[in-house]
C-alpha cells in the first residue's frame, strides 16, 4: 500500500524543513519520545555503503530499525515523511576513538575523568564515567557522529573502552558495547621517523616498561588459566582480583585490545605480545604503520588511524599522516578513524577527508567511517550501512559529509530523530536573534 | 591541563618560554639537523595556464592564465597571451588560488612569551626569527605563503609582532615582509591572568583577574599619555629655543611607552587576544578612551555575541573554524562564529595559531559554509584578502589581480573539496613547494622499495618483519 502521506506526517515535515526544526529545540537532551509511528525518508539518493547508491529512493524507520530501503520501499499510513529532494542518506559515523563523556572542559579538573594513577587500570570501565549530558556529546551528533568509542587514556593499560550512541538518558543507554576494548599503550623509546632513527636502542626505561607489560600480560594469563581450571572442576581456590578479572575476556580472545601505538618499532612490538599471549589486537594512532602495512593485512589487524590532525616530526615526509590511511586500505588493512578528542570528534570526517586527498580512496573513506568501525567492534550486524534490519542511526546531509562545506540536515540515532539542541546551534539561534544594541 | 597546553598554543608557548629561559642550550642540542630543499631560482617570466583561478576579488576565471613577471601579478584572465619566453606551470584541471595568509601564527621563531611582566610592548620578534624550521616548509605544502607571526599571550600587553614571507630556504633577512605597517599583541583573560598555568616567573603576577588586565592596559596607556605630552613640551620647548637659552633636556626614553604611543597615534596595529564578550567591549572602551582603533580581536571566540559593537568600532576579527571547549572562556565559542560576523559586516580571517593546523587552513575556510552559511567567496576571504586588510597590505596580496604579488597556491581541486590537496606553492612567482619533487610518503617508500632490491632478499628490510 502506498500512500503519499499522512496528513499529520506532512504538517510535521513541512515544519521540518522550514524552519530547521526549531520546534525540536525545546525538547531534552535526548531526542523525540520513541514512536511507534515511523517515518519515511524520500525522495532522497540512499549511499548505503554496503551496496551501490541509490537515486530517487526511499528509507522506512520503524521501531528503531531501518524497515525498508530502495526505490520501492513504501511508508505506511501515518508514518511521518521527510522529502528528502537533493538530500543524501548516509548511515551515522563512528569515531573509533574519542574522550566524549569524559570531558567537558579541558583546563577544568572537575570534569575531566581520562586518566587514573598507575600503570595498570584494566578494572577501570569508561562506561562509569561517562556523562551523558556532557555537552560535546550533542555538539559531536549534530555534525553527523552519532557513534564513538570513548577511552580512559594514560599508563599502559588504560582500562576498557566503550562504544556508545550520542544519545540517552544513561550512560547505560548509549551504550552499544561495554566494554569494547581494553586499552593499552605499547611502550615508546621516542623513536621512529626515518632510517636512522629506526635502529635507536630502546632506553632502560622502555625496556623497564616493555618487561612490566609483559609480566602483567603474564600474570592475567596465568589467572585466567587458573580460573578456567577452577570452573573445570580442579580443587582449589585463587582470590578474587577486579583488574585480573576484566583482563580473563581479553586474555581469552574474547575482547580485543586497542593499543596506542605510533611507530613501526611498536607495531612489531605489539605483534610480538599478540603473538606471545593471543591477544585480539586492535592498532590506533599508528602513523608509521604503512611500514606493516601487508604483514597487518596477511594477519587481519585492524588500524584505527588519526587524528590527521596530528604534527609531523621533523624528519618524517611531510604528507606521511595523510597518505598513511590509503596505504593501508590499498594493502587490503581494515581502518577506521579516530579523533582521540571530545570537543573535536565532530571533526571526524574531515580527518578522513584529509586521507582521502592524500591517496585513500573515497569509498574507503566512508567506509572507514562507517561499515570498517561496526566490524572493528563486533557490530557490524547493528550499525554502519544503511541496510533493512539495521538500526536506524542515519544522517541526511546536503553533500558529501567528508566536504567541510556540507552537512547533516537530519540526524536519526535508533530511529529517532534527534533535535539539534547542541550548545553552539542553541547559542547561535540566540545571539543571532539579539536586537540591535 | 595537559591537553590544554596543547591545544592551546599559547599556553604551549608558554611552556615553550620557559623551557627555553630554563635550558635554551639543552632544546638547541635536542632539534635535529635543519631540513633543506634547494631554492627556487627567482622567477623572471611566469605563466600558469589553463587553470580554474579563483581571484577572490573578482569571481571565478575557468581556463584562465596567470602571467608573472619579476615576482609580480602581471596579467590574469582568460584570454591572456603566454608571453615568449615563459616559465611554463600547466595548471589543466587544477585550481588556483592567492596564497594563504595565516594572520594568527607563532611560528619561525626560537620563543613566542617574554612572560616576566604584566606588560612587555618592548619585546620584538623579529629579533628571534628562524628561518630554517621546517614547520615553513610545511606550511607551504599547505598553500601558506604569509605568516604574522605573533607574541605569546602571557602579557595583558606583549611584544610586537612580524609578518613574515614564507621564502624557504633563504637567509633570515629575506623573510620580513617590508613595508607593512607594525603591529603589536595585546592579550584579555585566562592567558594574561595565569588561570591555567601558576607562577611561571616564580611566583603570582599580577593581574590575576579581569578587572586587573583592564586597569594594567589602562595604566600603561594613562603613563604613555603622561609621556607623549613630556615630548610634545620637550620639542616645543627645542622650536622655541632662542640664542643663548640653556638647551632643554628630553624626557628619559621609555621603550615601552615609545610602542604605546606609536598605537596611539595609529602608527602601530593592535592584535588583540580575546575570548569572552565582556572583555572585547573592555578592551573597545579602553581604545576608545584613548583614541585609537583595535586592528583586530584574535580569536575574538564570543565575537558573535557583541558583533554590531564590533562592527561599530571598526574591529577586525581573527578567529578559529571551530575550536572550543579547551578552557572554560572557550566553552561558549561556536563555529558559526565567523559566518555570524561577516553577517553584520565585520571584517573575519581564520587563523591556525598552530603550526598543525597551518596546514590545512583551507579546510577551516571551508566549515564556515556549513557552520552559519558563509558564501564560498567570503569563506575564501577568510584565509586571503581578510587578513591582509586586518594587516593593512591589502594593496599587495590577498588577491589574483594584476600588480600584486605572485603569491599564489595550485590545488588538485577546488580547495574546498575533499579530496583536494595542495600540488603547487609560489611566493613571488617562485615556486617554493612542487609536490613533485617534495619528501611524500610515496617517495620514501619508493626509496625502501629500492633499498631492499638493491640488498636482497635476506636483508629484505622492516615492512617483512
Amino acid at each position: 500500500m502506498h500512500r503519499r502521506t499522512d496528513a499529520r506526517g506532512f504538517v510535521l515535515a513541512a515544519a521540518l524543513l522550514v524552519a530547521g526544526a526549531p520546534a525540536l529545540h525545546a525538547q531534552t537532551a535526548t531526542g523525540l519520545a520513541a514512536s511507534a509511528r515511523g517515518w519515511a525518508i524520500r525522495n532522497v539518493t540512499i549511499v548505503p555503503v554496503t551496496g551501490p547508491r541509490i537515486e530517487r529512493g526511499t528509507v522506512v524507520i520503524r521501531n528503531g530499525k531501518i524497515e525498508a530501503v530502495g526505490a520501492n520501499a513504501a511508508p505506511q499510513p501515518g508514518d511521518s515523511v521527510l522529502d528528502g529532494s537533493g538530500l543524501f542518506v548516509y548511515p551515522g559515523m563512528i569515531d573509533a576513538g574519542t574522550r566524549l563523556g569524559l570531558s567537558e572542559i579541558n583546563s577544568v579538573p572537575g570534569g575531566e575523568d581520562l586518566q587514573e594513577l598507575g600503570e595498570f587500570n584494566p578494572q577501570d570501565a569508561a562506561l562509569i564515567a561517562v556523562n551523558p549530558n556532557s555537552t560535546p556529546i550533542p555538539v559531536t551528533r549534530s555534525n553527523g557522529v552519532t557513534t564513538a568509542i570513548t577511552s580512559p587514556r594514560g599508563g599502559l593499560v588504560s582500562g576498557q573502552a566503550a562504544l556508545l550512541d550520542l544519545l540517552g538518558w544513561t550512560p547505560q543507554e548509549m551504550a552499544v558495547r561495554a566494554p569494547a576494548a581494553m586499552v593499552m599503550t605499547y611502550p615508546s623509546t621516542g623513536g621512529g621517523g626515518r632510517f636512522r632513527r629506526a635502529r635507536q636502542a630502546p632506553g632502560d626505561q622502555t625496556n623497564r616498561q616493555v618487561l612490566a607489560l609483559k609480566a602483567f600480560l603474564g600474570d592475567a594469563k596465568a589467572y585466567a588459566d587458573i580460573k578456567a581450571r577452577l570452573a573445570a572442576g580442579a580443587p582449589g581456590s585463587q582470590k578474587t582480583d577486579l583488574g585480573m578479572e576484566a583482563m580473563v575476556p581479553v586474555m581469552r580472545g574474547d575482547e580485543p585490545v586497542i593499543f596506542d601505538v605510533e611507530t613501526a618499532q611498536q607495531i612489531r612490538g605489539v605483534l610480538a605480545l599478540a603473538d606471545s599471549f593471543g591477544l585480539k589486537v586492535i592498532l590506533r594512532g599508528a602513523h608509521e604503520a604503512w611500514q606493516l602495512a601487508d604483514t597487518l593485512a596477511a594477519r587481519h589487524i585492524p588500524v584505527i588511524v588519526g587524528p590527521t590532525t596530528t604534527g609531523v616530526a621533523p624528519d618524517d615526509p611531510y604528507d606521511e599522516i595523510y597518505a598513511n590511511p590509503g596505504v593501508l586500505a590499498k594493502a587490503g588493512v581494515t581502518i577506521a578513524f579516530q579523533t582521540n578528542d571530545a570537543h573535536s570528534s565532530r571533526d571526524l570526517p574531515y580527518n578522513a577527508a584529509l586521507a582521502e586527498a592524500y591517496g585513500l580512496p573515497a569509498d574507503d573513506a566512508l567506509k572507514a567511517l562507517t561499515i570498517n568501525a561496526a566490524q572493528i567492534f563486533g557490530v557490524a550486524d547493528r550499525l554502519g550501512s544503511i541496510e533493512p534490519g539495521k538500526e536506524a542511526t542515519l544522517i541526511v546531509t546536503d553533500g558529501d559529509p567528508l566536504d567541510a562545506r556540507y552537512g547533516p540536515k537530519y540526524v536519526f540515532i535508533r530511529g529517532e530523530l534527534v533535535p539539534f539542541n547542541d550548545r553552539h546551534t542553541v547559542l547561535y539561534e540566540e545571539f543571532r536573534a539579539r536586537p540591535k544594541p | 591541563m595537559k591537553t590544554c597546553q596543547l591545544r592551546d598554543a599559547k599556553l604551549r608557548g608558554v611552556v615553550a618560554a620557559l623551557i627555553s629561559v630554563v635550558a635554551a642550550t639543552s632544546l638547541a642540542a635536542q632539534s635535529p639537523a635543519p631540513f633543506t630543499m634547494p631554492v627556487p631560482p627567482a622567477a623572471h617570466l611566469v605563466a600558469i595556464t589553463n587553470a580554474t583561478i579563483l581571484t577572490v576579488s573578482h569571481g571565478t576565471i575557468p581556463h584562465g592564465t596567470i602571467v608573472i613577471r619579476e615576482g609580480k601579478i602581471a596579467a590574469v584572465g582568460a584570454d591572456v597571451a603566454v608571453p615568449a619566453g615563459a616559465q611554463v606551470i600547466d595548471a589543466t584541471g587544477r585550481y588556483v588560488m592567492p596564497g594563504i595568509i595565516d594572520e594568527h601564527s607563532h611560528s619561525a621563531v626560537e620563543v613566542v612569551n617574554e612572560i616576566t611582566n604584566a606588560i612587555t610592548p618592548e619585546v620584538r620578534m623579529a629579533d628571534v626569527v628562524k628561518q630554517d624550521m621546517p614547520t615553513i616548509y610545511w606550511q607551504l605544502a599547505g598553500g601558506v605563503t604569509m605568516i604574522h607571526v605573533l607574541h605569546g599571550s602571557a602579557n595583558a600587553i606583549g611584544g610586537q609582532n612580524t609578518l613574515l614571507k614564507l621564502r624557504w630556504g633563504l637567509p633570515v633577512d629575506s623573510l620580513f615582509f617590508e613595508g607593512a605597517p607594525p603591529s603589536i599583541k595585546f592579550a584579555l583573560g585566562e592567558n594574561p591572568k595565569e588561570s591555567n598555568f601558576q607562577t611561571f616567573a616564580g611566583h603570582p603576577r599580577y593581574p590575576q583577574t579581569r578587572m586587573g588586565v583592564e586597569e594594567v592596559i589602562r595604566d600603561a596607556f594613562t603613563r604613555a599619555v603622561a609621556y607623549r605630552t613630556e615630548w610634545q613640551q620637550y620639542e616645543a620647548a627645542r622650536r622655541a629655543l632662542r640664542r643663548g637659552q640653556a638647551e632643554p633636556i628630553p624626557p628619559r626614553r621609555d621603550l615601552q611607552l615609545d610602542a604605546l604611543v606609536e598605537i596611539m597615534d595609529g602608527r602601530r596595529l593592535v592584535n588583540a587576544h580575546s575570548y569572552r564578550a565582556d572583555e572585547i567591549l573592555m578592551l573597545l572602551r579602553v581604545a576608545h578612551d584613548f583614541g585609537f582603533r583595535v586592528a583586530s580581536l584574535e580569536h575574538g571566540l564570543e565575537g558573535y555575541k557583541v558583533a554590531d559593537e564590533i562592527a561599530a568600532a571598526g574591529t577586525a576579527v581573527s578567529t578559529f573554524s571551530d575550536m572550543w571547549g579547551y578552557k572554560l572562556e572557550a566553552y561558549d565559542a561556536i563555529p558559526q562564529n565567523a559566518a555570524l560576523l561577516t553577517q553584520h559586516g565585520v571584517v573575519v580571517a581564520i587563523n591556525s595559531d598552530d603550526d598543525e593546523r597551518a596546514r590545512r587552513l583551507y579546510q577551516d575556510a571551508a566549515k564556515t559554509m556549513h557552520f552559519g552559511g558563509a558564501s564560498e567567496t567570503d569563506a575564501l576571504k577568510m584565509i586571503t584578502l581578510n587578513p591582509a586588510r586586518i594587516l593593512g597590505i591589502e594593496n599587495r596580496v590577498g588577491s589574483i589581480d594584476v600588480g600584486k604579488d605572485a603569491d599564489l597556491a595550485i590545488f588538485s581541486g577546488h580547495p574546498f573539496a575533499p579530496a583536494s590537496r595542495v600540488e603547487m606553492t609560489l611566493v613571488d612567482g617562485r615556486v617554493f613547494f612542487d609536490r613533485t619533487t617534495a619528501p611524500t610518503l610515496e617517495h620514501e617508500m619508493q626509496q625502501l622499495q629500492e633499498q631492499r632490491q638493491h640488498r636482497g632478499p635476506a636483508a629484505a628490510g622492516r615492512g617483512a618483519q
